[in-house]
């Protein structure tokens, strides 16, 4: 097995571009993220976010001033993330992002010949939405992420499992965010948000839409560092 | 203006918790690093830690019942608040016993939540986790509730009788269903004459005027649905009871075990007037009351008020209650 990135793998340095890239497009959309959550909720869903992710670029950082061992593949950043969210993060559904991190970590280890990169990321993102929803008790058309994280899960789902990840992680973004502008026209019904009742109506759900972030955030990076060579 | 008797509001939780922690150190330890704190002698037949937690303002619950025959850990968040599912994840990785981790968990979304999170994260170190629910409050027993009943007075109660059965070495699965079964059989209504004081800004959560009673009110001030006239004591006991009685399962209404709790500033004196009052209701109502605790044991800040809780008895119930336990809190 060569350890050359080919167009349907992942790698350690490609996932830390894709979160960081994240992080760069919280910061720039956290006023509108705040500004959302006020009209809908408490407020403080931006700067959790924001915070969450800034903490993930320290460690980030510190992970790869960490030389690389046979074991340090794409698992590695997703594995730090998720322990920034669950441990320092505040609010709800902060940490609940968490869980997402923790069950993508989680599935990317396990990949391998048998496992691609493609069908890892659908069956972590799986994962990942049945853990918030066990614990955040939201279904589809409640207003909240999960909104965004089913069509996302679903469009990774039925990529074949050898398909070019970058291009999977687009169709997943797409389907996200496609749900996550489908919340505009929702009540809430869990969450803080759930608490304004008519008041929610005609603002999407900022958490579906950072959902929707993520997913858009991987696109270039993980296709343009997939495409260098190894050095 | 009332005013709390601390440096700043934010001053209040900490302070106290290291208050606490030092005035038993013989019983209990504080783990500020991860915001829990755990009981130094559990039972050794204890195969399942007991963890419970949930907003300040309500003590002595839960860190008072730290300790043999009661709880392994308890995460106490701020005031009415969650705590962080890191305090519930961290303590109960502490006190996981080879059985697992058993949550005690009162009813709110804050809670239910962030314990959940806490037990994701157990499930994925390999660590067995369950819940028991606590949704014991009749005022907020209705169909357009979607969160449901919200947990109060049973919870300790339900602490106390599952930390005998857990003594008792009984494994995860089963104490989860004796938890939840408790539950079922317990219910709980609280009345106040006045608010409790925001401890930020001094001033009472809500007004009433003078003669006026808070019927159903909530333990963080949550207003009721309605308010009543400031009955007699003992005519306003027996409403109290008779709704209480109906909401018991069918068959399960002649022996009742009871807790009238103060909500925070009410006086012992009144107390003991509301358990004598209690005493008498079921008396004519033919209930036998087997067994009672009469204090303030869950409270809301300073509210003036109280809540009376039933729990419907049998034999067993009766042993777990009567097996020793020894806490900061536990007045048996």
């Amino acid at each position: 097995m060569s350890d050359r990135p080919g167009s349907n793998t992942l790698t350690r340095d490609s996932v830390a571009a894709w979160l960081i890239s994240f992080a760069a497009s919280v910061r720039s959309v956290e006023p509108e993220l705040t500004a959302l959550d006020q009209q809908a909720g408490d407020g403080d869903f931006g700067a959790n976010l924001a915070t969450g992710m800034d903490g993930v670029r320290r460690a980030l950082d510190a992970l790869t001033a960490v030389p690389r061992s046979d074991g340090d593949g794409p698992a590695a950043p997703l594995a730090a993330a998720a322990r920034v969210f669950l441990d320092d993060v505040g609010g709800t559904s902060g940490p609940l992002f968490g869980l997402l991190f923790q069950e993508l970590a989680d599935a990317l280890y396990d990949a391998s010949p048998a496992l691609p990169a493609t069908a890892a990321l659908a069956t972590g993102t799986a994962a990942g939405v049945a853990a918030i929803q066990r614990v955040g008790e939201a279904d589809v058309g409640d207003k909240t992420m999960v909104d965004a994280l089913v069509p996302a899960a679903k469009a990774l789902a039925e990529c074949p499992p050898t398909a070019d990840p970058a291009a999977a992680l687009h169709l997943a973004a797409v389907a996200a965010h496609r749900g996550a502008l489908s919340t505009s026209g929702l009540r809430a019904r869990r969450g803080r948000a759930s608490y304004t009742g008519d008041h929610s109506r005609g603002v999407p759900d900022p958490g579906a839409l950072a959902v929707a972030l993520l997913f858009a955030s991987a696109n270039e990076e993980v296709t343009v560092l997939n495409r260098l060579p190894e050095h | 203006m009332p005013q709390y008797f601390r440096d700043s509001p934010e001053s209040l939780v900490p302070d106290a918790l290291a208050g606490f922690a030092a005035a038993h150190a013989d019983l209990v330890a504080y783990h500020p690093d991860h915001g829990y704190l755990r009981a130094r002698h559990p039972a050794p037949t204890r195969r399942v830690g007991l963890v419970s937690g949930g907003g300040s303002g309500h003590e002595p619950l839960h860190s008072g019942f730290l300790g043999m025959g009661m709880l392994d850990a308890s995460c106490p968040g701020r005031i009415f608040a969650s705590p962080h599912n890191r305090q519930i994840f961290e303590a109960s990785r502490a006190v996981a016993g080879p059985g697992g981790v058993l949550h005690i968990v009162k009813n709110y979304t804050g809670d239910r939540i962030n314990f959940g999170i806490a037990a994701e994260r157990l499930h994925h170190e390999g660590i067995a986790c369950a819940r028991v629910l606590i949704d014991d409050d009749l005022a907020t027993d209705s169909d357009d509730i979607a969160v449901g009943r919200r947990g109060t007075g049973a919870t300790l109660l339900i602490e106390k009788i599952l930390g005998a059965a857990a003594d008792e070495g009984r494994g995860l699965d089963e104490l989860a269903a004796l938890g939840t079964e408790l539950t079922g059989r317990a219910r709980s209504l609280a009345v106040a004459a006045a608010a409790h004081t925001a401890p930020a800004s001094g001033a009472p959560a809500f007004g009433l005027p003078e003669g006026v009673l808070e019927f159903g009110v909530g333990i963080h001030g949550e207003r009721a649905e309605g308010t009543t006239p400031h009955a007699p004591l003992g005519k306003l006991v027996e409403t109290m009871t008779d709704q209480l009685l109906a909401a018991l399962p069918d068959g399960s209404r002649s022996r009742v075990l009871a807790l009238c709790n103060g909500l925070g500033s009410i006086t012992s004196l009144e107390l003991y007037g509301i358990r004598h009052a209690l005493a008498k209701a079921l008396d004519t109502r033919d209930v036998a009351l087997d067994r009672s605790l009469t204090g303030t044991f869950v409270s809301a800040l300073d509210m003036r008020g109280f809540s009376l809780t039933l729990l419907a008895s049998d034999a067993e119930t009766l042993r777990l209650w009567d097996a020793p336990a020894r806490t900061p809190a536990w007045p048996l």
